[in-house]
């Protein structure tokens, strides 16, 4: 993708994410930036989606909070934020489109976790909508 | 024709889902007290849900996303955090309240006490959730909720002094006896009751649940502003009720089978069953409601796939959240706390968090990004402006008055 | 600071609970929301007993009914009684109410016995003396507002 100019205060943060399939993945809640070894503005390298990135924008009491939260979620050993690279972002509209299903994304560990675990242990889990 | 049906079915669940627990022990307990004096404030409560709704079933059906999925993207995280935990809290004692309720109704039919049927109505409501159809839940609880409509024929045969309480409710004024501060507090239960919070996450959400396109705004409308006045119509049949039976008694109705009461006098045992099934279906309603709520905020916020349309291991912490919420609530009930007390609490906390939870739909109902040409009309704005001034001051108030009037003892 | 406020808050509210009372009013106040409190599960019985006459509703409703209204009265009283009367005068009001609610209070509960054995038929006779009962409540409580 083209580098493209935006004002990620308006156009990024806490856009929804939609993975190749249109289903819902999470929100940007953060951003990893990089600096380019020439010098230059810096440019977007990662979306960061979760509890854990979200707490980082919140900051002061509402955003340790979450972290709290968050950390206890996840395996003890990963402390950073789940990361989506950016090079799977397809379009940025309204949404912004993934080219990848929501399957193969970080973020999706808690959820998959929570599937495996208790919500595939109820009884009717797969079934299609009626 | 198809469509008339489609228009039909939508306006009678409209009616039928719009009573709940809160509306059935406001109503009844400001005409116990206040006789008609306060029947303006369900107009204005009425008024004001449906201009929101309309407004947040119309961005649901232009934009493809639920209001609440959209605060964030427009007021950004933290302030949608704030609105989230304000309409979570709500949402989830107004849960509670929805499940003793449904629970004191079986307890009237059965004189089994209440607290042994909580456990049940918790199962129950999940696995309606979890298992049956959106459409089938909808229509099945909303026209079931219709038999809430042998109040009004109770009230038919009485023949009541229809002068007289017209005349009531056209001249509000303070009773003997009773001081301005309640008066206030028992008009902000009941404007909080008329336009709880939920109803609208519900309705925007269930725009998408059915998969409203644009050529379904009309039955959006027709829904909102047919089906939620003669709604607003059954809940003042309530205190009209109250007024004529309990006022010159000096009934204060604390209990579910108080209510029952009058329609029992007039209509007899038939009447009084039908009542019954009327309770059981506008809680049980209201319960899946309040339920899918809680999941359907948090779930927007963070940006986790929800909804009934996908299977549910799709949206594993959409349900999640929904099962906590149902066990908590049901909880909550079970520790003994009077079901009516928490209704109590529930809806005045409503009306005090409505500026929060009905400015992100003002704001995003106006925005071109998501609406196109379906924006607000200028006299949609006018109006909304004009609620959520009145809001703003309703939710001052009521802390202070709550704690002057002692909770409106 | 915030602290301070809800530590305020905390305590205004608190104070609305029952605890001693100083002065007559007061007592007399509490007497007569007492008494009002009363006549409103007193009323909803008569009302109940109504409907059991014309044979409108069922046995089982009619008894939960009456067991509400039986247990409102009671806990009623129950509150009123938990107040130290501050002085003699205050213990001849006490007399008065006691000597109202004591009947009213059997009358309530050879209700709800009766409901509940589905006696249905006594409840007209064993509600007669709620009238009488129910007025005089009504003028203690309209006479100590």
């Amino acid at each position: 993708m083209a580098g493209r100019v935006l004002d990620a205060g308006l156009d990024l943060f806490d856009r929804q994410l939609l993975d190749k399939d249109a289903r819902l993945a999470g929100k940007v809640d953060d951003l990893e930036f990089s600096f380019p070894e020439g010098g230059g503005p810096p440019h977007v390298t990662a979306i960061l989606a979760g509890p854990g990135a979200l707490a980082g924008r919140l900051g002061g009491r509402l955003g340790a909070w979450l972290e709290g939260l968050a950390n206890r979620l996840r395996d003890s050993q990963e402390r950073r934020p789940a990361r989506i690279p950016f090079g799977v972002v397809k379009r940025i509209g309204s949404c912004v489109d993934l080219s990848v299903a929501k399957e193969e994304l970080e973020t999706d560990r808690v959820d998959a976790w929570i599937g495996d675990h208790v919500i595939s242990r109820i009884p009717g889990a797969r079934h299609a909508p009626e | 024709m198809r469509k008339v049906f489609e228009i039909a079915l939508g306006i009678l669940t409209a009616i039928g889902g719009f009573v709940d627990i809160g509306d059935i022990v406001a109503n009844t307990e400001t005409g116990a007290r206040f006789g008609m004096s306060l029947a303006w404030v369900v107009v204005v409560g009425v008024v004001g849900i449906c201009v929101f709704a309309e407004m947040a079933g119309r961005v649901a059906t232009v934009s493809g996303r639920p209001v609440f999925d959209l605060v964030r993207e427009r007021l950004g995280a933290r302030v949608a955090l704030v609105n989230l935990l304000a309409s979570f809290f709500i949402t989830f004692l107004t849960l509670a309240a929805e499940i003793g309720g449904v629970a004191l109704a079986i307890e009237l039919a059965t004189s089994v006490n209440y607290l042994l049927w909580i456990p049940l109505v918790a199962f129950l409501v999940w696995f309606v959730v979890w298992r049956v159809k959106f459409q089938v839940m909808e229509n099945v609880f909303g026209l079931l909720g219709l038999a809430l409509i042998v109040v009004a024929v109770a009230l038919w045969r009485l023949h009541p002094d229809w002068g007289g309480l017209i005349h009531g409710a056209t001249h509000p004024a303070v009773p003997k006896g009773e001081g301005h501060p309640t008066w206030w507090y028992f008009a902000i239960a009941l404007l909080g009751a008329a336009m709880t919070p939920y109803e609208v996450f519900f309705f925007s959400s269930g725009a998408v649940e059915d998969g409203w396109t644009r050529s379904d705004l009309m039955v959006n409308r027709a829904n909102v502003y047919i089906g939620f006045p003669l709604g607003g119509l059954l809940s003042l049949t309530l205190m009209v009720m109250a007024t004529l039976f309990f006022e010159p008694r000096g009934i204060e109705p604390g209990h579910l089978s108080q209510v029952a009461l009058s329609t029992a006098l007039v209509l007899g045992k038939l009447g009084l069953a039908v009542l019954l099934v009327g309770f059981f279906a506008a809680t049980f309603g209201a319960a899946l409601e309040t339920a899918l709520s809680c999941g359907y905020t948090v779930a927007q916020y963070f940006g986790f796939q929800w909804g009934k349309f996908v299977r549910p291991t799709e949206a594993p912490r959409f349900h999640l959240v929904t099962l906590l919420s149902i066990v908590l609530g049901a909880g909550l009930v079970l520790s003994t706390l009077d079901p009516i007390k928490v209704t109590e609490y529930s809806i005045v906390l409503s009306a005090a968090a409505l500026p929060l939870t009905y400015f992100p739909i003002l704001l995003v109902a106006n925005d071109p990004d998501y609406m196109g040409d379906k924006v607000n009309s200028r006299l949609g704005n006018a109006i909304g402006s004009l609620y959520l001034a009145l809001l703003l001051v309703v939710a001052v108030v009521t802390i202070p008055l709550m704690i002057l009037t002692k909770a409106g003892s | 600071m915030r602290s301070r406020i809800a530590a305020l808050l905390l305590v205004a509210i608190v104070c609305g609970c029952t605890g001693p009372v100083r002065s007559f009013n007061v007592y007399a106040s509490k007497g007569g929301k007492t008494a009002k409190a009363v006549v409103s599960a007193v009323e909803t019985a008569r009302l109940a007993v109504s409907a059991a006459a014309r044979d409108r509703a069922y046995g089982r409703y009619l008894g939960q009914v009456l067991a509400e209204a039986e247990r409102d009265a009671t806990a009623a009283q129950g509150t009123f009684d938990a107040i130290q009367p501050p002085d003699r005068r205050t213990d001849r009001l006490r007399e008065e109410l006691d000597g109202l609610l004591t009947p009213t209070l059997s009358s309530l509960a050879d209700l709800r016995i009766a409901a509940r054995r589905g006696d249905l038929v006594d409840l007209p006779r064993l509600a007669a003396p709620l009238a009488g009962l129910s007025k005089r409540l009504d003028d203690f409580a309209q006479a100590h507002q």
